[in-house]
């Protein structure tokens, strides 16, 4: 930082430009799968360097009834990549008058950005949603379309905090179980949520690139009970069908410094 | 011979030794940067200095609710802005050097004498002190604001900002600040500013720290604003005992057991 | 913020500057600067006094890193004080000058300072130095410096007359400077001059809304008939 008021002159030096036709716009995406629900939610504070370019830029989009997409990394990349799924679901609705599947979609995700390999999404793709079984699923992609299913992944700015609380508190990490137990391989709905309202306050609190608000879509299979979900506050159904997976939305405010 | 023959001046030689390091694919450790918004303002009779609580490690918030507003004298205080170790050691040393300077003059020092020994301190060192200040006080000649920039530039102004939050902050100022205005004023429109870097700077954050110091007294308001509290968590993440799995057990005596046996003689000490 | 170097910085990509000047005359010499300090794209500071004060009848104008040029006209400011104790006597404007030109040379691979020395003495009456990047001491009747100062090197070998009075040559520094900082992005604010002579230093001020104005490119523009733009009420800062 130099501090000047110039004179005229001054030394050239040889310099080299370059375009860089990528930004990193903060925030935090998350997903855990229930054994018959899903959880996927992300922050909604979009930054670049040191300054906030919005406070409410959703980063988690429902694709169908059963699948919801979250977007992490650089936002223009994210909305483009979003819109372009929607439009292959749209031409696959058209073509088979029904909704992709999620291990469908999850694929299609993958082809889509391997075809872009020398000049990718700077996207990082967290898939949720409910399986054509009933199970709750969760797929994580890198930006050139490696992918894997999963119980529960965190990516974006604060990955590194919350990946190794959710391995602790969802894979059950570093815990010995009391003798004679054992951890459960599925966690109930309010449990998960609570833990995924715990992972963003928390991330809050210690990343600067987290923070304003949260978004949490709930995802239930097909004739799943609530399990309670009617009675939190806030919370607004977004299925578009009858008897068939249920989506719901869960907004809550985050700290804004 | 040249066992003996030391070059004047600052060793360089490690920087050398850093460089080959860095080159090596092992980059330097990164410093506590205090990612900041810092303010001073004058007002009616002094001055009122002020500052966010948040320091970082890069993205990561390393503190929460640190202090930035650091004591020189009494009547002297400085903000500081960049390097956390920066700051912290060159206001010690110029804390340390204004008491001895008063000590050694029988004079209570002023604030041009700190400003003087920081810019030069500053200046010695060419920006490799990272260390942005705001400098406020008032002596003998009034009240005075300064701003030393790291390469050890000064300002004299009646209002300045420092720090990532800095534009931020000198917004409120530029719309909001009148001249002579009354102490409450002052401290609002501190806050409001500081407010203003905690909000819109994510390098700024948490809580607001005040100093307002006037002829006769000096008063440090930490934490005169908490508008960032954690909410409650929605779990307890306690531990059941035996959570933690373990190898091998071993269990020691640290208590030491000493029996002292008085032998005859008058080796006793005389407690009459 | 990100590290910026001017001096990496290709002349006329991003303009970080000043517009300084000092012009003798019969009785005295007046100087003057523009009080744009700047971080980047940052104004730093807007009402900025670039006329330091090194004895009592010479004065200095700063351009380059405010930290160099500072720390340079501290240094002088202190030999100074030394050579007017010793001698009993104020020092010329000359031996001033070497001074800066003594620190500026020597040191010139550390420092990026272009400096204007002016003032009164007993023995020459009034003078100008001109001491740029590298070094050098130039005496002039008149001299500009700063980023600014490239665009009125015409206007000035075009009005410049000698002869002329304490009034005429202020007039002529404000119109420069005023012309200067029209056409520099990095100077502005306001106008600082001194009038340095042997009774004294008499400071004048200008500020940024009572600017002289020239061609303002109204007969182009031709703004809408019969609805003038009022001229917004600005209350100057007070400002030691």
């Amino acid at each position: 930082m130099q501090h000047a008021f110039a004179p005229s002159a001054s030394h050239p030096q040889p310099q080299q430009r370059q375009f860089n036709p990528y930004s990193e716009n903060g925030g935090t995406i998350l997903a855990i799968a229930g054994a018959n629900f899903s959880v996927i939610a992300g922050d909604t504070r979009q930054s670049e360097g040191y300054s906030i370019q919005t406070r409410y830029a959703p980063k988690v989009f429902r694709l169908t009834d059963k699948a919801v997409l979250a977007t992490n990394g650089f936002a223009a990349d994210g909305n483009m990549f979003v819109k372009k799924v929607r439009q292959r679901l749209e031409w696959y609705r058209h073509a088979h008058a029904k909704d992709m599947s999620l291990r469908a979609i999850a694929r299609l995700i993958q082809t889509m950005l391997y075809a872009r390999r020398f000049f990718p999404y700077y996207v990082y793709n967290i898939l949720g949603g409910i399986e054509e079984d009933g199970s709750g699923a969760v797929y994580s992609f890198d930006p050139v379309g490696s992918y894997e299913r999963e119980a529960c992944r965190a990516a974006g700015a604060a990955q590194s905090l919350v990946q190794p609380f959710l391995d602790n508190q969802i894979y059950f990490k570093n815990q010995t179980p009391a003798p004679g137990t054992s951890h459960p391989a599925h966690l109930p709905l309010n449990h998960v949520l609570s833990l995924v309202i715990d992972s963003f306050t928390s991330a809050t609190e210690r990343h600067i690139e987290v923070g304003d608000g949260l978004e949490m879509y709930v995802v239930l299979a097909k004739g799943t009970p609530l399990q309670g979900l009617d009675a939190i506050q806030g919370i607004t159904e977004m299925t578009a069908t009858d008897d068939g997976e249920r989506m719901f939305i869960i907004r809550r405010n985050l700290k804004r410094d | 011979m040249a066992s003996v023959f030391s070059a004047p001046g600052f060793d360089f030689s490690n920087q050398l030794r850093n460089n080959f390091i860095a080159e090596k694919g092992l980059p330097l450790p990164k410093a506590t940067s205090t990612g900041t918004t810092i303010v001073g303002c004058l007002f009616e009779d002094g001055i009122v200095l002020g500052a966010d609580t948040r320091a970082t490690e890069g993205p990561i918030v390393a503190d929460k609710n640190c202090e930035k507003i650091h004591y020189i004298t009494e009547s002297i205080r400085c903000c500081g802005a960049g390097t956390a170790a920066d700051t912290e050691f060159t206001t010690a040393l110029i804390s340390s050097n204004m008491e001895l300077h008063g000590l050694t003059s029988g004079r209570k020092p002023r604030v041009v004498t700190a400003m003087t020994m920081l810019k030069q301190m500053l200046f010695r060192y060419q920006g490799q002190i990272g260390a942005a200040l705001v400098l406020g006080g008032v002596d003998a000649t009034g009240p005075h604001l300064f701003t030393i920039h790291p390469h050890g530039s000064t300002d004299k102004l009646p209002y300045v900002t420092m720090g990532s939050g800095s534009l931020a902050a000198m917004a409120v100022f530029e719309s909001g600040w009148q001249a002579n205005m009354t102490r409450d004023a002052a401290l609002q429109l501190v806050k409001d500013a500081i407010a203003a870097g905690i909000f819109n700077d994510l390098g700024s954050g948490s809580n607001i720290d005040a100093c307002i110091i006037t002829a006769s007294h000096t008063e440090m308001l930490r934490n005169v604003e908490m508008p960032n509290v954690r909410v409650q968590k929605e779990r307890q993440y306690g531990f059941r005992r035996g959570t933690t799995a373990w190898k091998s057990e071993d269990v020691r005596n640290l208590i030491v057991s000493e029996e002292i046996t008085l032998l005859a003689g008058g080796d006793e000490m005389d407690t009459t | 913020m990100d590290h910026i170097d001017f001096q990496q910085l290709k002349s006329g990509e991003v303009n970080l500057g000043t517009s300084i000047m000092a012009v003798q005359f019969a009785d005295g010499v007046v100087i003057g600067a523009d009080s744009r300090t700047t971080t980047g794209s940052y104004i730093a500071n807007r009402v900025t006094d670039k006329l330091t004060h090194v004895h009592d009848r010479v004065y200095c104008c700063r351009s380059g890193s405010a930290a160099d040029t500072q720390a340079v006209a501290d240094i002088v400011h202190y030999y100074l004080q030394l050579y007017s104790q010793s001698s009993g006597a104020p020092p010329p404007v000359h031996t001033a000058a070497s001074l800066f030109q003594k620190l500026c040379y020597e040191n010139k691979d550390a420092l990026s300072a272009g400096i204007i020395v002016a003032g009164w003495d007993k023995e020459i009456g009034p003078s100008v130095y001109n001491i740029p990047l590298g070094g050098g001491l130039f005496r002039q009747p008149w001299a500009i410096g700063g980023s600014g100062s490239t665009y009125v090197y015409g206007y000035c070998d075009a009005t410049y007359q000698e002869g002329w009075g304490r009034d005429e040559t202020i007039n002529f520094v404000k119109n420069t400077l005023a012309l200067a900082m029209s056409r520099d992005g990095s100077s502005g604010g306001v106008i600082r001059m001194c009038v340095i002579t042997e009774g004294g230093v008499e400071r004048l001020f200008v500020p940024g809304n009572e600017l002289p104005k020239f061609w303002q490119g109204t007969e182009v523009l031709s703004p809408v008939k019969g609805k003038a733009v009022p001229e917004p009420q600005v209350v100057p800062m007070t400002v030691e």
